[in-house]
């Protein structure tokens, strides 16, 4: 190569790179790409779909498109799961590291899986304005255990009984049911009308306790009777063994040995509703705003909401809470695209209160006023609010106490088991983990 | 001396190509040994090592053969294991006999009459667990059971019997549907196993003057032995294993009546989220179906 080629090689690449050079020097500097972020969006059939022929998950998807909308560089996957395979998919899940992000369900499962190291503290979402927002304690401490949040609570709602009217009237029981103000009744004119139903040759209510399914139903029952309750008052401790609850176990077994009320070891909560809404039964222990709203379509008689009979006429009812959880899936990105999600569906005024009316329940944000003016209906669950227990579902092994609580049941009331054997089996059981 | 050269070169050469074949197959083998080893081995082995430890949500420790202690004291884990050692020795003979005795009928039938009835009683079968539970959940219905109401029609029963929430009956109602979605395998291998008897030795034992009882069991039966042997074990096996069904009807109830090791286990994991008891007992499992098959095997083995 001679001395010429070599100096005009050097020249044309250096007028390249001074080309290359300006060329990066003078084009204006790009914003840095936004990766999108991906999250899973897993929802049990808590929201009512607009139109009941739409199959499940509908409605959410709307959720997620509009949500989608607003924030392109993230994306929803949804995936709807039941309340019968949906708790073993939800362990199989989080043991396999394939947990979804977002869970839209109750704070006895949510918490749990909090204090269960899965989940990500929500405590920077609940601020003084939500809780001042809110503004019921007793409500905000079940979305957590004390030290951490865990769920991002939108509706709540409490669990009460329904009875059939016009069962009621042919059997000449309702003169035993109060239909002015609370609706409160008691013991005594709850086993009248029992017995009048009885006597008319009707079949009455179910002791349901095939599984856990809709198992709030007889725990309220059982604890209202005679004032008893499941945890002690500071809720360490499950303490079903109890004079009440020992007399108001021994009135129902005396009852389902008398036939006026019905054992059922082979039906949970979705059987006996099912029982209640073809007329089987004339009374269910487990209606709620959720299950009104799926079966009254359904229905061809009227439906009397009432509060569970007590002793002293004052009931302590258990309440649903639905909420939101995050799974810590150990991405930064996720987590923030997650409560980003989770505060879109709850707390926006348009989206969070379309959310609240299709759960059916009662807003948590006091700031989203009431829902139902002139719905009859939701004047009285309002008035039922004030009977809301402590709430003992976000307590340690809680899980644990509901599979030991059906159990009990069984034994006790099918005969194989005495009453101290069976309180007993279950005082040792459900505590033993706490 | 050139013969024995070349004798030697075809021997290598023949070795060679065995080799080559022995990989190849190896090679095909290799997809099914992977998901064998990744599905059933390693999961298996997994099951035993987390047995030892107190692993749940939230925990993962050693705690040596505890698990197994607290299993032999579980009066749950003990009711279990005579339910489904109720149900497996209950079912086994039950299914065998039946399917035995339904091929052997149906085999003699013209070929469509003979593929309807095996297309009957592997329908349960091919169905799965949820559509046949559901259908046998309506037949079993306390209010509105057509067995309750075929009954007191016929007088036999004055008021409805709770099928499934009654201890005394709830097992034999598993165990009857138990029994229907058992049948359609065998009764299909035992028409196969039918169809391979040598004809000719039937035909010499009829000459020779036997009744078809002798035929049956001194020409028929030695040829059906390893298929018996076959269903023996997988019905074994799937009795042990009995769970869909009874998550699905009865939740181990009432009073833990239907309740088998498999539904105990699954509670354990799923419910209370104890995975090392519950691997525990998947281990006991195990050995007690092993125990059972090697049993089966000894009785019933051929020297063929």
């Amino acid at each position: 190569m001679n001395k010429k080629t070599l100096t005009t090689i050097l020249v044309v690449l250096l007028v390249i790179a001074a080309a290359v050079a300006i060329y990066f020097a003078t084009k204006p500097a790009q914003e840095p790409k936004e990766a999108a972020t991906e999250i899973t969006w897993w929802a049990f059939p808590t929201f009512a779909q607009k139109d009941a022929k739409d199959p499940a998950g509908t409605y959410e998807q709307t959720l997620v498109d509009a949500f989608q909308a607003k924030y392109p560089n993230i994306k929803v996957k949804l995936e709807t799961i039941d309340f019968t395979s949906g708790p073993e998919k939800l362990v199989a899940a989080i043991e396999g590291n394939k947990a979804p992000d977002v869970l839209f369900d109750a704070p006895g499962r949510i918490v749990e899986y909090g204090m269960n190291g899965k989940l990500v503290s929500l405590n920077d979402l609940f601020t003084d304005e939500l809780k001042a927002d809110i503004n019921n304690e007793g409500l905000v401490a079940a979305c957590g255990d004390g030290t951490n949040y865990w769920m991002y609570p939108l509706s709540s709602s409490p669990f009460y009984m329904a009875i059939n009217k016009e069962a009621f009237e042919e059997a000449d029981a309702l003169q035993y049911v109060n239909l002015e103000g609370d609706r409160t009744w008691t013991t005594e004119n709850y086993v009248k009308a029992l017995e009048a139903l009885h006597a008319a040759g009707k079949l009455t209510s179910s002791v349901y306790c095939m599984n856990q399914g809709g198992d709030q139903g007889t725990r309220a029952l059982i604890n209202n009777l005679y004032g008893g309750s499941m945890a002690n008052a500071d809720l360490t401790k499950y303490e079903v063994d109890s004079p009440e609850n020992r007399k108001a176990l021994e009135l129902v077994k005396k009852l389902v040995d008398d036939k006026v009320l019905e054992f059922g070891p082979e039906i949970n909560a979705g059987g006996e509703i099912e029982l209640f809404v073809n007329k089987t039964l004339a009374m269910t222990i487990c209606w709620g705003t959720t299950a009104a709203k799926i079966n009254t379509p359904n229905m061809d008689f009227t439906q009397v909401w009432l509060p569970f009979p007590s002793d002293d006429g004052k009931p302590v009812l258990e309440y649903l809470i639905n909420g939101f959880g995050i799974f810590d899936n150990k991405d930064e990105a996720r987590v923030k695209a997650a409560k980003l999600f989770v505060q879109f569906l709850c707390d926006s005024e348009e989206v969070g209160k379309a959310n609240v009316l299709a759960t059916g329940a009662f807003p948590v944000r006091t700031s989203f006023g009431n829902l139902y003016e002139g719905n009859a209906d939701y004047e009285l669950l309002t008035a039922f609010t004030k009977y809301y227990g402590p709430y003992y579902n976000t307590m340690k092994g809680f899980a644990n106490m509901r599979l030991q609580w059906w159990t009990m049941l069984q034994a006790y009331l099918s005969g194989n088991t005495s009453l101290d054997d069976a309180l007993a089996t279950f005082q040792t059981e459900s505590n033993k983990d706490l | 001396m050139s013969t024995l050269a070349d004798n030697k070169k075809l021997f290598a050469r023949s070795r060679a190509i065995q080799r080559q074949q022995t990989k190849v197959s190896y090679l095909f083998l290799l997809p099914a040994l992977l998901f064998f080893f990744g599905f059933v081995v390693f999961p298996m082995i997994m099951g035993i090592y987390t047995s030892f430890f107190n692993y749940t949500m939230k925990e993962f420790s050693f705690i040596g053969i505890r698990n197994y202690i607290e299993l032999f004291n579980d009066s749950t884990f003990g009711q279990s294991v005579t339910n489904t050692l109720i149900i497996a020795v209950a079912s086994v003979p039950l299914v065998m006999l039946f399917s035995l005795w339904v091929a052997t009928v149906i085999y003699q039938m013209p070929v469509f009459s003979r593929s309807f009835f095996r297309g009957v009683f592997y329908l349960p079968v091919v169905m799965g667990s949820v559509p046949v539970v559901v259908v046998w959940k309506w037949v079993f219905h306390r209010y509105h059971g057509i067995l309750n109401w075929t009954l007191s029609s016929l007088g036999i029963i004055s008021e409805n019997i709770n099928w499934l929430g009654e201890a005394q009956y709830a097992i034999w109602c598993v165990l009857a549907i138990l029994f229907t979605t058992s049948i359609g395998q065998p009764i299909v291998l035992y028409v196969a196993s039918l169809g391979n008897v040598d004809q000719s030795q039937v035909e010499a034992s009829e000459v020779d003057g036997c009744s078809k009882w002798q035929t049956f069991l001194h020409v028929k039966w030695p040829s059906l032995l390893p298929t018996t042997l076959y269903v023996a074990v997988i019905t074994t096996i799937n009795s042990f294993q009995c769970f869909a069904l009874i998550q699905l009807l009865t939740s181990g109830g009432p009073d833990g009546s239907t309740s088998t090791v498999m539904y105990y286990l699954y509670d354990t994991a799923f419910r209370i989220y104890r995975y090392g008891y519950a691997n525990a007992m998947g281990v006991i499992l195990a050995i007690i179906i092993a125990a059972f098959s090697a049993f089966q095997f000894r009785v019933m083995r051929t020297d063929d």
